[in-house]
């Protein structure tokens, strides 16, 4: 019990990671410029010819009035549907590779195992972390779906990295819901790294 | 075993035949580069920066794939380009043109260069960005009145009025503000 509280809580910490800013912000890497004040780009310039309807043109192009826009002062949100789902992700990897690493209970194979086998099985620190780690996978598989649901077409085809990541995301997450389904039988290894893989590379073609 | 060298050989496979591993960039360097490429490629050749930086937002080469770029920058498009004479020199315009066809949309492993990639695989190639079929997809459910009849957008081409961080290559929803309407939310 207390090591599967201790791995909820380690869940629970990684996503609360997605919310500060400043995690958003090193995940750029570039040094955030606070936009300058501006609001002296419109009063009736007409360098907003250019832009009239998109297609116009401008028949003169004045450089000074047609200078890149000075936003006024904006910071990205602290927290975010976006943001979550990348940290529920981050937090599934890390809760994948912890599985993997944890000590395993000795897999039952042949004869079927005894209650005192399985409840040892069950309350092994392995267990409760692939448990957790699948948990986190389909929350993240869920949010995913909520806040990039705009981002997948099928008309973009197989190689767009969007659709690429939520096929291999989605994939990762179900390999990781039936490796938990099917342990502690033996052969669920593979699938739940399989699943911790395609999850990885997903992560990292929209990284 | 055998179990860990089939997943691996499968993530080898998944990897090498992605779109970005096929990209012409460095495989390598992309896969073992842990910074953030989910953008647009933000302009870094000073020269590019300032001719096109001077009468419009520098656009990212990565907003479009070369063929378009290849259109848009030779001396006969740039004596008309978009209602203005943009001409160049040709030491310039030789400058910008490899800078822009370099590090264009189909060149880039920068993910959103990626999507404008694939999105302009087929056709004609698109003239502006916002003909491209991905950008234009985004943009979609924006009001018009907070585009056309916004006076500080006016147009969909005006980037980095809502992008507040358009000039260096982030274009995602968290760093939107249409200016007039602080409370927009997609």
């Amino acid at each position: 019990m207390k090591c599967y509280l201790r791995s909820i809580y380690i869940a629970a910490s990684l996503c609360l990671a997605a919310s500060p800013g400043m995690v958003h912000a090193a995940g750029n890497g570039q040094q955030i410029e606070i936009p300058s004040v501006s609001d002296t780009y419109t009063k009736g310039s007409k360098s907003y010819l250019l832009a009239l309807n998109d297609a116009a043109t401008p028949s003169q192009n004045q450089a000074n009035e047609t200078q890149a826009a000075q936003p006024a002062e904006f910071e990205p949100p602290l927290f975010s549907g976006s943001n979550a789902h990348k940290y529920l992700g981050l937090g599934t990897l890390a809760l994948v590779v912890a599985t993997a690493i944890a000590p395993k209970p000795a897999e039952v194979e042949g004869a079927a195992p005894t209650q005192a086998q399985l409840d040892e099985q069950n309350s092994s620190a392995h267990a409760k972390l692939g448990r957790a780690a699948a948990t986190l996978a389909a929350a993240t598989a869920m949010s995913g779906l909520l806040t990039h649901w705009d981002d997948f077409h099928l008309e973009d085809g197989w190689s767009d990295p969007d659709n690429l990541h939520a096929l291999l995301g989605t994939a990762g997450a179900l390999a990781m819901l039936a490796a938990v389904n099917q342990a502690p039988a033996g052969g669920h290894a593979g699938v739940g790294m399989a699943g911790g893989v395609g999850m990885a590379i997903a992560i990292k073609l929209t990284w | 075993m055998s179990k860990i060298l089939k997943v691996c050989s499968l993530a080898t496979a998944l990897l090498i035949t992605s779109p970005f591993a096929q990209a012409e960039e460095n495989f390598m360097s992309w896969l073992i580069d842990f910074g953030r490429t989910k953008e647009v490629k933000p302009v870094t050749n000073m020269q590019y920066q300032k001719e096109c930086g001077d009468c419009h937002l520098a656009y990212q080469p990565g907003l479009l794939p070369s063929k378009s770029w290849a259109k848009l920058l030779t001396p006969e498009a740039l004596e008309d380009h978009f209602g203005d004479n943009a001409e160049l020199d040709p030491a310039t315009l030789t400058t910008i043109y490899d800078y822009a066809m370099e590090n264009a949309a189909d060149k880039s492993f920068y993910k959103r260069s990626r999507k404008i990639a694939v999105a302009t695989e087929a056709g004609e190639p698109p003239l502006r960005i916002i003909e491209v079929r991905y950008i234009k997809r985004k943009h979609k459910d924006i009001p018009e009145e907070m585009v056309k009849g916004n006076k500080d957008v006016k147009s969909l081409s005006q980037c980095n009025r809502c992008h507040t961080q358009a000039e260096k290559g982030i274009y995602d929803e968290d760093t939107v503000r249409i200016p007039n309407y602080p409370d927009w939310d997609d």
